[in-house]
This record gives structure tokens, C-alpha cells and sequence, in this order.
């Protein structure tokens, strides 16, 4: 056996070598438990390192082994020893960390039907790009067209006399008008007061 | 653009009459109209500030007010609200004179650059939709007066829930308008349905009425009386009640969490209700329904209880809640119009800003919520209920597109109360 890089691993922790086995063990010292968030970091290490080590112990004061049920380690496997000035026991053995399923997979062949999806989405994503290319040219075609639209007619103000004036529908370019015109029904609601079959209802 | 619709693009001029707020201005001014108070102040012409600004006016409107008021006494007798209730009485010359001022002031502060083709303004102005009709008899002629400068090409009066739901931009809904003095309930099909609405005499005032009442429990008797104060208590810790028996049990079971506490700014005056609480609940709960028996105890003391009052034509109610109003106006309508009118709810005005604050939103709830929750008690259940867009501006909006929208030859009706009066062209 024998003790990894000090580099690898972060303070209060020790790290293993057992034949091929990797051993990992995380240290609460008494002072730890005035910090609260210590306790919590502790136990989440442990957690994180199920898929680099093999055995997992939890190495705290004597004093904590008054204050837990040891049986809470055992269904996670993790270890726990209990230590004092005199001598650390064992008091929970660990068990055999398995890796993750996804660890497992990616060491294997990829799956198929991935890249089979994969390709769907791609063709996709392409037919997408030529949909709303082809959706920009159409815009810029009918902006060109209603830009050069004209009105003939000369304008001029004593035509409001003679004629009915037109109103704009709803759907009128916001360009000259505040922003608060834009879509409102009113515009073509108003625009036909006093015609015939526009009435006001008695309630 | 055709030539009219380019002419009402730059020459549509919209007048929003508020209880507190003249808000004014041609469609040029985009989102924003000016905004200047509703008030005129008639200077004594004898006084040194008087005749050290070389003013002639004899009503003084607009930013140039703070410049000449004097003495507090002064304010009593020469500073005028004119529509502090959306109603300014037939006989009262010196409101109307006010009123005259503002709209040439309002006028006169857009004017066009000359020979450019303007022949005058088409205005759209505002009213309460309680204002009866001499009110705007009185508006009409007012406009036709003081247009020898042709200013004006023609002129038009629309009710203030109208034009909250064109601005809206919604064709058929009811609109509650909630201001200090009272509230209306309006429903909208195209045009306002006038036989339908239904007013109540009880608005933020009230509201301030019960919170005084609560300070002066609470020991604060002394600042209960200053009206400004007891209105940034209520803005501040007043609160609206799911259910106000659950809400005022919860308070009382948890008062640290529902504390109400309160420190004027720049000051050292702090109200804190303490173990009482709970009673904020009931400054909202009185705006929508002042019907609970807590607030019998309010009453038996002397707070005024809300009562029915006959103002010109209309009956304004004093004790219906908010969800009654909305179904006995709706049930006025025909009836294949009611689904769609309860599918669109809009709250308008600054009494309906009522806040929820974080962690609260357990037993606190906005006015949008508390009005779906009466209506619910009623057993209305499809009801769809909101805040307008822009509640300072939505009025000036809906103006600004009435104006732009209606066809010039649609005259004036007294009957419809619609359409244009013509001064000049």
C-alpha cells in the first residue's frame, strides 16, 4: 500500500493505494464542527469520489460516534472510522465501490442509435436554415415592393373636401405613429363610425 | 399614407382631464404626453411676486404655479382643483375658468411652425364617465370660444374608460376606473354601453379614511390627520386578503412575518403596527368590500360609512363590493355580449395598485386576483381580469387613436355623445 501525491488531493483527505484497489479517506476534525457547512462538504466529497476510488471511509472524533447511527453508512457503502488520541478503529468496513453506468459506457462502444439521431437532427437543422433563408428573401421582396408604391395623385388638402377620407386599416406600418397603434383592432373599429350598421348597442 | 391620414398623423391632439394630472399633447409626442397638475391658481394682482413677474394672466396653469404661491392661507382660496371628483358643478365659473385655461395652455404649447399646411388641430379631450351632460355642453363651447386663433379644426369629448379600452386595444371589455373619489364600472362593445354602467362612491380616499383609523388604534393619532402621510402608510403596508378571516388569523398567529413597519424617508418618523398587524389587511379589503363586520366597528366610532349618492343623473353606490358592480352592470347587457365582457376585465387608475410583497403570496394578493376571487364568489368563473398596459398613459393613448381613427365627416350627436364638432375648415 501506499499513499498517492499529495498534489492529487485536497487537505484533510488521505488517498491509498491497495494493490489495485484505491482507498480514499475524508478526515472531520473537531474543529470542523463548528463550521456547518463543513460536515455537509465532507459527506458530498465522498460522494463525488465514487467514481475515482474503490473504498470510501469517513474518518471523524471519537466524539461523533456518540451522536450517529453507524447503519446510516453502510447501504452507501462508505466507511467509517472513528479516531482519538490513541488509536482509530474501524467501526463500519467499506464495500467495494461499482463505477457509474455511464462511466462504464463511455468505455464502451457508442450507441448506435445515437449517430442515427444525431443525423436527423442535422438534416433538420439544415432544411431550418433554407426555411428561413428563403423565408428573408420573401421580406425583403415585399419591403422593396411596398417602398415603391406610389400614389399618383397629387395631395393635396382640398381633396379632404370633396372626398371621403381613407383611413388607415390596423395593419398600418408603425414607422410614423407611436408604438401603442401597432395591431390595435380600434383603428379599423373607428374608421367605419356613422356608416350604416354601425349602431352603438341600447344595453 | 393618403394626404388625411398623413395630416392627423402630425395634427391629432389629445386632452386627458384627471382628478390631480392635465396630461396634454399632439400625436407627435410618441408615448408621452406633458404632464402638468390639474389646478389653476388666480395670483392677487396687488402682491409684489405678481408684478415682479409682469404676469397679465389672470389664472396662472401649468409649471409656472409653485412660482407664484404665497402664504398657506393662499392656497385655500386661490388654488383650484376643478375636477377633483370627475365633476365640476354647473354654477362653479371659477373651475371653468381654470379648465379654459389649461386647454389654451395646452394648445398654445404645441404650436405649429407656420405655413406649413395646418389648419388646426383635431382634439379629442376626456372626461369622467360620471360627467353629466352639461359637462360637456360646457367643454364644447369652451373649445369654440377661445378658438379665434383657429387652433382647433374640430373637437370631440370621450368618456375615460373608453379611452382606456382603445388604448387597451380591446373592442369589447368592461373597465373599472378606480381614482380617489369613486369608482365606475363601464362596459365596452365597439362603444361605451352607457345604460349599463355602474358607479361606486368609494375610491382611494377611502381607503385612506380606514388607515387613519388604524394609525389613530395603533397610537398615532396625531399623524393620522395629515393626509399625505396616511397616504404613504397605506401605499406602504396596506395589503389585499385572498380571504380576509384567513389572512387576519395567519397575521395574528405569525406576526413577526406579516409585520407592518414604515419610516418616512428624511425623517425620523416610523409607524410600526406591531402585534396589530394584521390590520393592514383590512385597508384593502375595504376598497373592494366593505361589507365584513370588522368593519361595523369602524363605523360605530365614526369613520363615514360609504353611502348611495344621486350626482347629476348618475346613483353612485356606496356598499357594493367590486364583484356585485361588475355582475349587475355585465347583467345589463345582452346577454349573448356578457361571456365575452367577463372574458375581458381591465383595471384601470391608481387605486388598484396594490403590491405583494415576497413571502406574503400566501395570503396576499393583487387586485387583478382579488376581483377574479370575488367574481368567483358570485359564480362567475370564466373571467379574465387585468391591469391596463401603461395605467399613467392609457387614457392619452386611447385619445390619440379615437382622434386619428374617426372619419371627419362623423358629427357630433348629443344623443351618442360622439363624434366631431367642427370650429374651423
Amino acid at each position: 500500500m501506499h499513499q498517492t501525491e499529495k498534489s492529487e488531493i485536497p487537505q484533510n483527505n488521505l488517498a491509498f493505494i491497495s494493490g489495485s484497489e484505491k482507498v480514499h479517506v475524508v478526515i472531520l476534525r473537531s474543529e470542523d464542527f463548528v463550521e456547518r457547512n463543513r460536515v455537509i462538504e465532507a459527506i458530498l466529497s465522498l460522494t463525488s469520489l465514487r467514481n475515482s476510488s474503490q473504498f470510501l471511509y469517513l474518518a471523524a472524533p471519537r466524539l461523533l460516534g456518540a451522536s450517529i447511527d453507524a447503519a446510516v453508512f453502510k447501504p452507501y457503502g462508505i466507511g467509517l472510522l472513528l479516531f482519538d488520541e490513541r488509536r482509530i478503529d474501524e467501526v463500519v468496513a467499506p464495500q467495494l465501490v461499482q463505477p457509474t453506468k455511464l462511466m462504464q459506457q463511455t468505455s464502451q462502444t457508442p450507441d448506435p442509435g445515437l449517430f442515427t439521431e444525431l443525423a436527423t437532427l442535422k438534416s433538420m437543422y439544415t432544411e431550418m436554415e433554407r426555411t428561413i433563408a428563403t423565408l428573408r428573401d420573401d421580406l425583403k421582396t415585399l419591403r422593396r415592393n411596398s417602398e415603391t408604391q406610389t400614389d399618383t395623385r397629387e395631395p393635396t388638402l382640398s381633396r379632404i373636401a370633396r372626398h371621403e377620407p381613407i383611413f388607415p386599416s390596423p395593419s398600418i406600418s408603425g414607422s410614423q405613429l407611436p408604438a401603442f397603434f401597432s395591431n390595435n383592432p380600434w383603428l379599423d373599429v373607428l374608421s367605419k363610425r356613422g356608416r350604416s350598421g354601425d349602431e352603438p348597442i341600447a344595453g | 399614407m393618403t394626404a388625411e391620414t398623413d395630416y392627423r398623423s402630425h395634427y391629432t391632439f389629445a386632452m386627458d382631464f384627471g382628478t390631480s394630472d392635465f396630461k396634454f399633447g399632439p400625436i407627435t409626442c410618441g408615448e408621452t404626453p406633458r404632464i402638468v397638475n390639474n389646478r389653476g391658481y388666480f395670483p392677487d394682482k396687488n402682491s409684489v411676486v405678481y408684478k415682479a413677474f409682469e404676469s397679465t394672466d389672470e389664472i396662472i396653469v401649468g409649471e409656472d404655479v409653485p412660482l407664484y404661491l404665497q402664504s398657506a392661507d393662499d392656497l385655500s382660496s386661490r388654488l383650484v382643483y376643478p375636477m377633483r371628483n370627475g365633476m365640476i358643478d354647473r354654477a362653479d365659473d371659477t373651475a371653468w375658468r381654470v379648465v379654459s385655461a389649461l386647454t389654451n395652455f395646452g394648445l398654445n404649447s404645441f404650436k405649429p411652425e407656420p405655413n406649413n399646411g395646418f389648419q388646426g388641430y383635431y382634439v379629442v379631450a376626456s372626461l369622467s364617465s360620471v360627467s353629466p351632460r352639461y359637462m360637456y355642453e360646457r367643454l364644447l363651447e369652451l373649445f369654440g370660444q377661445n378658438n379665434a386663433n383657429g387652433n382647433v379644426k374640430a373637437i370631440t369629448v370621450i368618456p375615460q374608460p373608453f379611452a382606456v379600452a382603445i388604448g387597451h386595444g380591446v373592442t369589447t371589455c368592461v373597465v373599472i376606473e378606480s381614482g380617489h373619489g369613486n369608482s365606475q364600472v363601464c362596459p365596452i362593445s365597439k362603444y361605451p354601453i352607457r345604460a349599463a354602467q355602474v358607479v361606486l362612491n368609494r375610491g382611494g380616499g377611502d381607503a385612506n379614511a380606514i388607515t387613519s383609523e388604524i394609525l389613530k388604534d395603533a397610537g398615532y393619532g396625531d399623524l393620522a390627520n395629515e393626509e399625505a402621510f396616511v397616504r404613504k402608510v397605506k401605499e406602504n403596508i396596506g395589503l389585499v386578503p385572498a380571504d380576509l378571516d384567513a389572512a387576519v388569523d395567519e397575521a395574528k398567529r405569525s406576526p413577526r412575518r406579516f409585520r407592518a413597519k414604515y419610516k418616512v424617508p428624511g425623517t425620523r418618523i416610523e409607524i410600526d403596527l406591531e402585534k396589530d398587524s394584521w390590520s393592514r389587511f383590512l385597508i384593502g379589503e375595504y376598497v373592494f368590500n366593505p361589507n365584513h363586520e370588522i368593519f361595523e366597528s369602524y363605523f360605530g366610532r365614526g369613520m363615514p360609512r360609504p353611502r348611495d349618492v344621486k350626482m347629476g343623473d348618475t346613483i353612485f353606490r356606496g356598499m357594493l363590493d367590486f364583484g356585485d358592480a361588475i355582475v349587475a352592470s355585465v347583467e345589463r347587457c345582452p346577454v349573448e355580449l356578457q361571456p365575452m365582457l367577463y372574458r375581458e376585465v381591465l383595471l384601470s387608475g391608481g387605486n388598484f395598485s396594490w403590491t405583494v410583497p415576497e413571502r406574503l403570496e400566501d395570503t396576499a394578493v393583487d387586485a387583478p386576483t382579488k376581483i377574479k376571487l370575488l367574481l368567483r364568489q358570485k359564480g362567475i368563473k370564466n373571467v379574465s381580469v387585468k391591469m391596463t398596459k401603461s395605467p399613467q398613459f392609457s387614457v392619452w393613448h386611447g385619445c390619440i387613436i379615437y382622434g386619428f381613427a374617426v372619419p371627419d365627416n362623423y358629427g357630433w350627436d348629443w344623443q351618442r355623445l360622439e363624434g366631431w364638432m367642427k370650429l374651423s375648415g
